[in-house]
């Protein structure tokens, strides 16, 4: 049972408070009664008085001594009167010789004379049994008291248990029990319809529904804020694009698992920042953070694709990154970061670029791709040497056994050409039968080793395994220097042009000299001059 | 005629004194006329009627008598001396008869009788009415003083 429990109070302070009560009572109740009982012994010896006073008054009036002995007698039988005498006319009577203490007096009055006092009586009463008596009956009555003040108690304990404790507690237990929005209500406790506690209840009832009502309507708003937050939360978790909210420090205050994605893929842990515009991320971060400037300064949304800094260097990842700055409406400043990943569309780019550069066929630049490779080696201005080599008796396989044969003579090719060249050396197929080499920083002798090397590779008879024949081509090959021959691109191929028809004409007169140079070619034609 | 005319006198007489309410102006105690008591005080009176003493101040022996057949007389004589009436005198009487030593005054048949009585005895007293003194008597005590 609760210490402080309102049951347990109410009987400390009714069981104290009716001792108290009651003690104090009890002894003002015995005083009382002493002091009435000692009141009344005066007046029973008062009315006893009056019973013997006219006997007395003859006794003393006549000197009637016996007379007097009978009623001294007669007073002492009674319990209250320990001792009683009588004189008049210098005579004295009494029953013990003990003088008397605080005796009442009474004066004797002639029986025939009213004012004429003819004797004395003295009555001394028992006050030793007077206060007795007045004390059992006071103790009689405490008792009496002690009891009613423990009946009251238990009574008025039982009373206010069964009236208000108890209704109080349930109800109190009732409310502890109760959670608004559960829909549960107190119960009006029987026979309280019409009190205070019937009252309450009904109150808290009304405070219950009202409060339930509030509750309600709140649940239903954060219901709807929950459904807007997921739908918000939906939209930013599911973008497949990495969203980061961050401060201009650097610090990221919130990101979704697509950012996550990526930096797994960067095999990079999660970190509370990666520098101010994640700038650990990228590879070349200045790019990134100019770009950001200018934007800004220019109040506009910055945007740019960057290359992201990956593990092995290889791996291209590329990213359209979107910067937003975000001014909140405690004025601070935010960026929304968003990163598209973009690597699909540069690698398909990149292979488109490739396929435009590529000859399909025999996996080597064609013209195109050469061409930007010499613009390349022209513009960084590196010396080579541009070799043309036309094929010989490659009509001839086409036209006999077909254009798979053809194609399979040009793949031969193009696999000699690959495994003769140096690597800083380029190869490509110009069109038809006809390749071209770039070989870099080679004077004529190496040229000239090289390119023998080739055609000997090439002159080799090759099995046709359609066919089951062997056949055997050739090679008539010129080259121009740059820069040594010319600076321009046409003329420096012309030049080439002009060597390799050289050579061609002596493919069947002197197939050894299948390689010629420009510079002899002037020579020739300054001969012929 | 004159047997008639006393007995109309007597009957005047009679007829009087039946007639003639008592009162204590003129009820007086008187003692035979050789009786030395000259007077006597209320007290005095009292104690030989109430029984306390039964002789004279002077020593001699006292006999009070009573009037029976007028209680009318007797009564206004208690009342106007102990202030009591009858029965509370006849109480006394009853309660101190006992004793044997206090005796109740002699009853005499009435005024007559008494004044008869106190003529021929020199102890003693007795109540009459003013009217009906002798020369045989003299008053020792009286009530409208």
């Amino acid at each position: 049972m609760n210490k402080s429990g309102l049951l347990v109070r109410l009987a400390v302070v009714i069981g104290f408070a009716s001792i108290a009560i009651g003690l104090l009572s009890t002894q003002l109740f015995y005083r009382l009664t002493v002091n009435k009982e000692i009141g009344f012994a005066h007046q029973s010896i008062d009315s006893l008085y009056k019973t013997v006073e006219a006997t007395a008054a003859t006794a003393a009036y006549l000197a009637e001594k016996d007379l007097a002995q009978e009623v001294i007698d007669g007073l002492i039988t009674n319990d209250i009167v320990l001792n009683a005498s009588m004189s008049f006319e210098e005579t004295v009577v009494r029953t013990h010789e003990q003088p008397l203490n605080n005796p009442i007096a009474f004066p004797i009055k002639s029986l025939f004379e009213p004012n004429k006092t003819i004797g004395q009586l003295l009555i001394e009463p028992n006050v030793e049994f007077i206060e007795l008596r007045a004390s059992q009956l006071a103790t009689e009555n405490s008792n009496a008291m002690v009891l009613q003040a423990l009946v009251v108690t238990i009574v008025s304990i039982f009373v206010a248990f069964f009236l208000i404790t108890r209704p109080i507690i349930a109800i109190a237990k009732a409310l502890h029990h109760t959670r608004p929005g559960e829909g549960k209500r107190l119960m009006v406790p029987e026979f309280h319809d019409g009190s205070e506690l019937g009252l309450l209840v009904r109150d808290v009832n009304e405070l219950l529904d009202k409060t339930e009502s509030q509750f309600n309507q709140e649940r239903k708003l954060r219901e709807e804020i929950e459904a807007l937050e997921k739908r918000f939360r939906m939209l930013f978790e599911n973008s497949l694009s990495p969203i980061i909210l961050m401060e201009p420090g650097g610090n990221i205050l919130l990101f979704n698992s697509a950012f996550e994605k990526v930096l797994n893929k960067l095999d990079l842990q999660l970190r509370k920042s990666f520098g101010p515009l994640l700038k650990d991320l990228f590879d070349d971060p200045d790019s990134l953070s100019r770009v950001v400037e200018v934007a800004f300064a220019n109040e506009e949304i910055a945007t740019g694709e960057f290359k992201l800094k990956t593990e092995d260097g290889n791996q291209h990842f590329w990213v359209q990154v979107v910067v937003t700055a975000i001014i909140s409406e405690d004025m601070r400043e935010y960026y929304q970061v968003t990163l598209h990943d973009i690597s699909k569309r540069k690698r398909e780019l990149d292979d488109l670029a490739y396929q435009a550069d590529f000859d399909k066929l025999t996996k080597m630049l064609n013209r195109q791709g050469l061409e930007k490779q010499l613009t390349t080696l022209m513009t960084t201005q590196s010396r080579f040497m541009l070799v043309l080599l036309d094929l010989n008796w490659f009509k001839q396989v086409n036209d006999i056994y077909g254009h798979k044969a053809g194609d399979e003579i040009l793949i031969f090719v193009a696999d000699r050409i690959k495994k003769t060249l140096r690597p800083e050396d380029f190869g490509g197929r110009w069109g038809g039968d006809e390749f071209v080499l770039l070989l870099s920083q080679a004077d004529q002798s190496e040229t000239r080793e090289i390119v023998t090397r080739l055609v000997n590779r090439i002159s080799k008879p090759f099995y046709l395994r359609n066919f089951e024949q062997n056949v055997t081509i050739g090679a008539s090959v010129g080259a121009a220097s740059y820069p040594d021959d010319s600076l321009d691109l046409q003329t420096l191929l012309h030049l080439a042009d002009k060597a390799m028809y050289q050579s061609k004409k002596l493919k069947e007169t002197q197939p050894e000299h299948f390689l010629h140079f420009s510079e002899e070619t002037q020579q020739v034609q300054v001969n012929h001059v | 005629m004159v047997g008639c005319t006393l007995l109309k006198s007597l009957l005047l007489v009679s007829s009087l004194g039946a007639v003639s309410t008592p009162d204590a102006s003129n009820l007086v105690v008187v003692v035979n006329k050789n009786n030395p008591t000259a007077e006597l005080s209320r007290t005095q009176l009292i104690d030989l009627y109430m029984g306390k003493y039964v002789a004279f101040p002077d020593g001699r022996k006292a006999q009070p008598l009573d009037i029976d057949n007028n209680h009318k007389l007797k009564e206004v004589f208690y009342k106007e001396l102990v202030g009591m009436p009858l029965n509370r005198v006849n109480a006394y009487w009853s309660r101190v008869k006992f004793t044997g030593r206090v005796r109740p005054p002699v009853q005499e048949q009435d005024e007559q009788a008494v004044l008869q009585v106190v003529a021929t005895s020199n102890s003693a007293i007795a109540y009459i009415q003013a009217d009906n003194i002798t020369d045989d008597v003299k008053v020792v005590y009286r009530f409208n003083e």
